[in-house]
């Protein structure tokens, strides 16, 4: 075994390589602490969750360890190395990946029984390891915390115990790792599975785990060793059918067996009884995923949080300050003149503070409207998450979403939707099949307003509530039917839903502003360019008549679902920004020229028009170009011909135009 | 699982040999409140890695505390959440 070659400080002398590598790397289960770990290791701040499935990356810093730089990953969550998400896979990727690194386990110390199984796959990977039991503190006050140098002992790795919302035990984590050595001989397989594993392996122990996957039926890994070596892999398969009848019985004996291992090495090492479950959490969970009780907590979560705080306090008070407060009181006067004093060129001038120029339009429309909403939805999901309230939702709702061909799991990436379409499509990944996938991608471009859109519909409806009651019925009819289509439609398996539930707790802020923070400088960091972007295009298409011929293009078909033709811009803006789009229709509305029927009408189909550009380029990456496309055009098509039958039943209905 | 007598992998339900002798109880059909034991997993390749993935093993002790509108158990300090499909590929043996 040779290690990381970036070793400072050593003589000529040196005949053995100073122990430790210079990559670390983070693995664990979900909501273990794992990224809070990362955050207190690297300075730097991963995504923290109490919701399994929300680190879909590999996030990586950097670490001066005693004048050393580590790299250290922070891998989504692993429940075992048998992978079962996209997720899961990344992290096993990492961990099986041939580059010298040190694993740092991190696992929650009140659940050791359940963690330490993945702890005996990871050594048997042959790589330095660091036992991290994180939330000493919570095991600590259950009285459940483990003997660490116990455990230590018998694993002979380093376990150390942490804490990572206050920083406890970090700096002794870093030091064995910093230090830490391979581990032992004899965490290899247990017999008599290694004996049938070693068959068509090398040798090593990466390949012998890599055969143990293979045998154990993993997809990705039958394939790649039975061609490596045909005649030994088809006598160990002949050998796990015999004695397991198939990798099924060999993937459940190996787990059993394991399990059996964890036992006897956690045997005085932490309190024989398990702690009860505290009477308050079940009797709040009864409540809370109850369909009776459940149900109506749901709806009043969602008008607290998203109608009353989202959309009143941003959307509305928040936004009107910013607005006319500060940008036509205080900043654009002044950045105007300067922008004509400075250019004397007129059309760079447009290009600057014009009607679609970058400070008024792009700047104003990102700082103004946008941040405010984004900052507060990310404040309340943060909230929603860290309290563990999410996996039940998820769990109260997989009944209704299996109807769609999803599971509960959809839930999380539908809710961050109505934060960032854009980011909601990055985090469907964490969906376990292609087709769950591909359904959550369509409805999030299809029928989810993003907060953005959100707040300036909101704004615009509001005077009418009968308009918002209809634009949100229309919308929720739209998520059902196309959902429950799709589901028919798209061939696959019967989604399957299966999730830890953590225990309820109350928001820490630190956390719940760290999320919330990292959520917004992510969606500035790739939302800001394209507003600028798209100010710019429409500045260009404004000047050289490009954007009044594409206008002209759209007018038949903004006549066809009864609107007036001053509608058609709108609908281009919505190219660029789905809020664009809505926020020329909040023009429209100051001037008069659409009625309430009108309104509703242009707000149902440019919610359900196409997604904005950077949403099209995240579908594109994530999914490929042709599901891409296929979206748009779904999208196009169901946005003109709900928006033109809502515009007809409007009218025939009467009394409102 | 393979079954022993007969080699299927489908589970047991609608089996004639196994209604013989006894119909083995899944999680599926147990009531709030009762504790069992995992005595195997009688599930498809797919829904068993999921089973293991969620610490679903034989031998593990649970108490199911919900069955609507997904079965959840306990186990040791863990709370699992599944659904009726997961539930019927789990084989238990009342009490603990």
């Amino acid at each position: 075994m040779t290690h990381g070659a970036g070793v400072v400080g050593q003589g000529a002398a040196a005949v053995l390589p100073e122990a430790g590598t210079d990559r670390w790397l983070l693995v664990g289960a979900p909501n273990v602490g794992k990224s809070a770990l990362f955050g207190q290791l690297t300075g730097l701040y991963a995504t923290v969750s109490n919701y399994p499935g929300t680190s879909v990356e590999v996030a990586s810093g950097v670490r001066d360890q005693a004048g050393r730089a580590i790299r250290v990953a922070d891998a989504p969550g692993l429940y075992s190395l048998l992978a079962v998400t996209e997720e899961e896979r990344v992290a096993r990727r990492e961990v099986l990946g041939e580059g010298a690194c040190t694993i740092i386990h991190v696992v929650d110390a009140s659940h050791l029984d359940r963690a330490l199984p993945l702890t005996l796959q990871l050594l048997a990977t042959g790589k330095p390891l660091v036992l991290a039991c994180n939330q000493m503190d919570e095991a600590r006050s259950r009285g459940v915390a483990p003997d660490v140098g116990l455990l230590a002992e018998r694993l002979g790795v380093p376990v150390v115990a942490t804490v990572a919302t206050t920083g406890e035990g970090i700096e002794a984590l870093a030091r064995a790792a910093a230090a830490a050595p391979a581990p032992a001989d004899g965490w290899g397989l247990p017999q008599p599975f290694a004996a049938v594993a070693a068959a068509p392996a090398d040798g090593d122990e990466r390949s012998r785990l890599v055969a143990e996957l293979a045998l154990a039926g993993d997809p990705e890994f039958e394939e790649p060793v039975a061609a490596l070596a045909p005649d030994r892999w088809r006598g160990a398969v002949a050998a796990r059918d015999e004695r397991w009848g198939g990798a099924e019985g060999f993937a459940v004996a190996l787990a059993t067996a394991r399990r059996r291992m964890v036992l006897a090495l956690l045997d005085g090492v932490v309190p024989a009884a398990a702690a009860p479950r505290r009477r308050r959490d079940a009797a709040l969970d009864r409540v809370l995923l109850s369909p009776l009780t459940g149900l109506p907590i749901v709806l009043l979560v969602l008008y607290l949080g998203f109608y009353k705080f989202v959309g009143g306090v941003g959307a509305g008070t928040l936004v009107d300050w910013i607005e006319r407060v500060v940008f036509d009181g205080w900043l654009t006067p002044p950045v105007a003149a300067a922008a004509r004093a400075i250019v004397p060129w007129a059309p760079v001038q447009d290009l600057l503070v014009g009607p679609y120029g970058l400070f008024t339009l792009g700047v104003r429309y990102a700082v103004a409207i946008v941040l405010p909403i984004v900052c507060t939805f990310f404040l309340v999901f943060a909230l929603l998450e860290d309290c563990g309230y999410l996996p039940r939702l998820a769990l109260l709702l997989d009944r209704g979403l299996k109807r769609m061909g999803l599971s509960g799991r959809a839930v999380i990436p539908l809710v961050l939707g109505f934060g960032c379409n854009t980011m909601a499509t990055l985090v469907a990944r964490t969906l376990e099949t292609r087709r769950e996938r591909v359904i959550v991608t369509l409805l999030l471009a299809l029928a989810i307003p993003c907060s953005a859109q959100l707040g300036v519909v909101l704004g615009i409806l509001s005077v009418y509530p009968a308009a918002v009651a209809v634009w949100a019925g229309v919308l929720l009819a739209v998520f059902v039917f196309v959902g429950y289509i799709a589901a028919r439609l798209l061939p696959g398996e019967p989604p399957s839903f299966f999730l830890e539930l953590p225990p309820l707790r109350v928001p820490a802020l630190r956390n719940v502003l760290v999320k919330t923070g990292t959520r917004v400088r992510w969606y500035f960091a790739e939302i800001l360019p394209l507003f600028l972007l798209a100010s710019v295009l429409l500045s260009v298409g404004d000047l050289t008549g490009a954007l009044r011929g594409a206008t002209h293009l759209l007018e038949p078909v903004v006549r066809f679902i009864g609107l007036p033709d001053g509608a058609a811009p709108a609908f281009l803006y919505g190219f660029f920004r789905r809020d664009f789009g809505a926020a020329g229709l909040y023009d429209l509305a100051r001037a008069g020229v659409l009625g309430p029927a009108g309104l509703t009408t242009a707000a149902v189909t440019i919610t359900l028009f196409v997604p904005c550009i950077a949403q099209f380029l995240m579908m594109r990456r994530e999914r490929g170009l042709r599901m891409a496309l296929t979206v748009l055009a779904v999208a196009t098509g169901v946005a003109f011909s709900v928006g033109g039958l809502v515009g007809w039943l409007l009218r025939a209905v009467g009394g409102w135009a | 699982m393979k079954c022993t007598m007969c080699g299927t992998t489908a589970g047991c339900s609608g089996c004639p040999i196994a209604s013989d002798f006894y119909l083995p109880e899944t999680l599926a059909a147990l009531d709030v409140g009762a504790r069992a034991t995992v005595r195997r997993l009688a599930s498809s390749s797919g829904d068993l890695r999921r089973l293991l993935a969620l610490g679903v093993l034989p031998g593990v002790e649970l108490e199911v505390e919900r069955r609507w509108p997904a079965v959840v158990v306990r186990m040791g300090y863990a709370t699992v959440a599944l659904d009726a499909a997961l539930a019927e590929g789990v084989v238990v043996s009342r009490g603990v």
